[in-house]
């Protein structure tokens, strides 16, 4: 899958191309509109997916959409956008987006809405994710340990789905909490650590080998 | 007065009874000056006209003056029956002072008054024609204008003339202008208010219809539109293009600030942005060491801190401008009190305080924006989580009240002191930062300026009722519909 990202600033587009790369994307990374618009219009463009900046130089990520839009080309267009107001999005959605994720973002929620516009299955997520003994559907949100079945309240499962996709990998706090929380909520307490404990109660107690990992200061991680 | 027409017409009613009666006096003044120069011009009139009988009958006879039966001397009957028929008060006396004549009105007084009469007539005014008017109270009388004249042309049979006049007519007439007058105003003055109020209110009806057009103008969103500016360069005309001018700058600064919080939210979000695909990039790579992940999972935290208080103050600078706005959609509000009440019950298990959720059967649907009703429950929940001791107990409850969707968080936490409680809803407001939980991070200070906002950007309202150390209980009511 191709995906064409404007983004002016290197560092943010540079974070984005590696990243989508890093999950199986063909990236191509441009710095202003018009070359963008060139690209995206073009023949030899052929993308399936157009990650835009809304302010840009030269010509305006609006701008951009809008005379897209206007030469009939249907490509979808995940939008980026530092203003969180609602009516600059109602504008964005009603010039053509397909979407939009606000700036600062997690690259997690960059990454979901792409492959939701993508219409693909989650390519570095099977649907069961398996750790030791530890199943995890993320079709039917089915949990098992030792063939038996745990249940699993949303905010416990959205945890736990977290820290088995990234198995063996130390998430933090910060990343857990944004993920489960749909990104934009900051409780500023560590709530993360009663969801862990519950989930420890209910996935690793008299149970061996312990599946949930402490590091202290930082996170956790699911590792056998 | 509450309104302008009225004082207008108090103002007109004032004026006009003012006026009314300053007319009413100066034409009494004038009336009865003018009366009084009548009825002195008829006595002096009558008094020449009697001695021109006098000097006449004379002339003709040689005698004026014959005995009585009684002997003393009265004017001769021809003449005495001429005079008869002259009214008011006559008096003819003789030179030594006898009194030869005297008027039917001038008899029908009692004894003591006709003798004072009689000395009046005696009082010689040392003139050869008739006296200037003089004026007379009698005691326990009438009071009377009266000349004095002698007759030297009736060869000295006769002394003075008398003619004097009851100033009682006069005055009657002057008291029937006066009750006319009064009448007139009394008849006048109801329907000249009236028309007086229905002037002004005329006058005033395009001030009416310009508070109209303002209220429209000013609600925020239709600051480019104007007042139109009447034709004629009267005082409302002026004010209207002086409003407009004020519009032309607010429209201008208004237009500066939103440049200014669409500049600040991308020139401070574009190295947030940046900060925070550093910082993820290297906190996801697989072989750091922990100290190293721990400092960048901190400063995750502060971007995610920072992010947070850039968007509450760019949504309360919208705000002020009027301009934030709503995707509103009909949610059920058990949904989102639910959701926001499990994230509630983690906050309460990790705070070691209680949490109670009530939802009604029923659905509670109701128009809102669902991601800051979302934001709205949460952040009441997760107060009340944070400032409820241990032990504590958060109850939180969605019902149905006068037609109305009602949403209560309440705690029995420390409370709130009762001069705290007008500013808690104040932007970076914060309780006593040593009656929270040390372990916990303070807020932006903005949550609550923020929950009202949302509160009333849906025609809701949020209020606070608190004890200390008894607890606190946030209450937001939302119209149907």
């Amino acid at each position: 899958m191709k995906i064409l990202v404007i983004e002016d600033d290197k560092t943010v587009g540079e974070y984005v191309r590696r990243g989508l790369d890093e999950a199986g994307y063909h990236v191509d990374l441009v710095g202003d509109g018009d070359e963008g618009l060139k690209r995206a219009s073009g023949r030899g463009g052929n993308y399936d997916i157009m990650v835009l900046d809304l302010r840009l130089p030269k010509l305006s990520g609006i701008e951009v959409l809008r005379t897209l839009r206007d030469r009939g080309v249907g490509l979808p267009v995940l939008v980026l956008t530092a203003q969180d107001s609602v009516d600059f999005k109602v504008q964005a959605l009603r010039m053509g987006a397909d979407d939009y994720v606000t700036k600062p973002f997690a690259f997690e929620e960059l990454l979901a809405r792409v492959e939701a516009l993508g219409r693909r299955p989650k390519a570095i997520a099977p649907p069961t994710l398996k750790v030791n003994g530890l199943a995890l559907d993320t079709g039917s949100r089915e949990v098992m340990r030792d063939g038996k079945r745990i249940e699993l309240t949303p905010k416990e499962y959205a945890v736990l789905e977290y820290l088995m996709r990234h198995q063996g990998r130390v998430m933090s706090r910060t990343l857990i909490t944004e993920y489960a929380w749909d990104y934009h909520f900051d409780p500023g307490t560590n709530i993360v650590d009663v969801v862990i404990t519950r989930l420890r109660k209910k996935i690793d107690h008299a149970k061996e080998p312990k599946l949930i990992h402490t590091v202290r200061g930082v996170g956790y991680v699911v590792r056998a | 007065m509450e309104s302008i027409r009225g004082r207008l017409t108090v103002w007109y009613a004032t004026a006009l009874i003012l006026s009314i009666a300053v007319f009413a006096v100066v034409l009494y003044v004038a009336r009865r000056s003018a009366t009084y120069q009548d009825l002195d011009r008829r006595i002096q009139s009558e008094a020449n006209l009697i001695a021109g009988i006098l000097a006449e009958s004379y002339r003709a006879r040689g005698v004026l003056v014959e005995k009585d039966t009684a002997g003393r001397p009265v004017l001769i009957s021809e003449v005495a029956a001429v005079l008869e028929v002259v009214p008011d008060y006559l008096l003819v006396t003789s030179q030594d002072g006898q009194l030869l004549f005297g008027s039917p009105d001038a008899r029908s007084l009692g004894f003591v008054q006709f003798e004072q009469l009689t000395a009046l007539a005696n009082t010689p005014n040392g003139l050869a024609s008739a006296s200037a008017p003089r004026r007379y109270q009698m005691p326990n009388g009438p009071t009377l204008h009266y000349v004095n004249r002698p007759v030297p042309e009736a060869g000295g049979q006769i002394g003075t003339i008398l003619a004097g006049a009851d100033t009682r007519s006069a005055e009657l007439q002057v008291a029937q202008l006066v009750t006319t007058i009064l009448i007139a105003f009394l008849v006048g003055i109801v329907p000249a208010v009236l028309v007086g109020r229905w002037i002004a209110g005329r006058a005033l009806e395009p001030v009416d219809s310009m508070i109209t057009e303002i209220r429209e103008i000013t609600d925020g969103r239709s600051l480019h539109r104007r007042l139109p500016v009447p034709m004629e360069k009267d005082e409302l005309a002026r004010l209207a293009a002086t409003l407009n001018q004020m519009w032309t700058r607010l429209e201008r600064s208004f237009v500066a600030l939103r440049r200014f919080t669409a500049d600040a939210s991308h020139e401070l979000k574009t190295p947030l942005t940046v900060v925070r695909a550093g910082v993820e990039r290297a906190i996801t790579r697989p072989d750091m060491p922990p100290e190293t992940l721990a400092a960048l999972e901190e400063t995750l935290q502060e971007v995610n801190r920072m992010t947070e208080l850039l968007d509450s103050l760019l949504t309360l600078a919208r705000a002020d401008e009027g301009r934030a706005e709503l995707h509103r959609e009909p949610v059920d509000l058990r949904e989102i009190v639910e959701e926001a009440g499990e994230t509630g019950e983690l906050l309460a298990e990790h705070a070691g305080v209680g949490m109670e959720i009530r939802l009604p059967p029923d659905p509670v649907v109701v128009s809102v924006d669902r991601s800051r009703l979302r934001q709205l429950a949460l952040n009441l929940i997760e107060n009340a989580v944070k400032y409820t001791p241990r032990g504590g107990q958060v109850s939180v409850e969605l019902g149905n009240n006068d037609g109305r969707a009602v949403f209560t968080v309440a705690d029995t936490g420390i409370g709130i002191a009762p001069g705290d409680l007008p500013h808690v809803f104040d932007r970076f407001w914060r309780a006593d930062s040593a009656r929270t939980r040390t372990s916990e991070r303070a807020g932006t200070g903005l949550g609550l300026a923020i929950c009202k906002w949302i509160a009333e950007a849906h025609g809701g309202t949020i209020d606070v009722q608190s004890r200390p150390g008894r607890g606190t209980t946030f209450t937001v009511g939302l119209p149907h519909g």
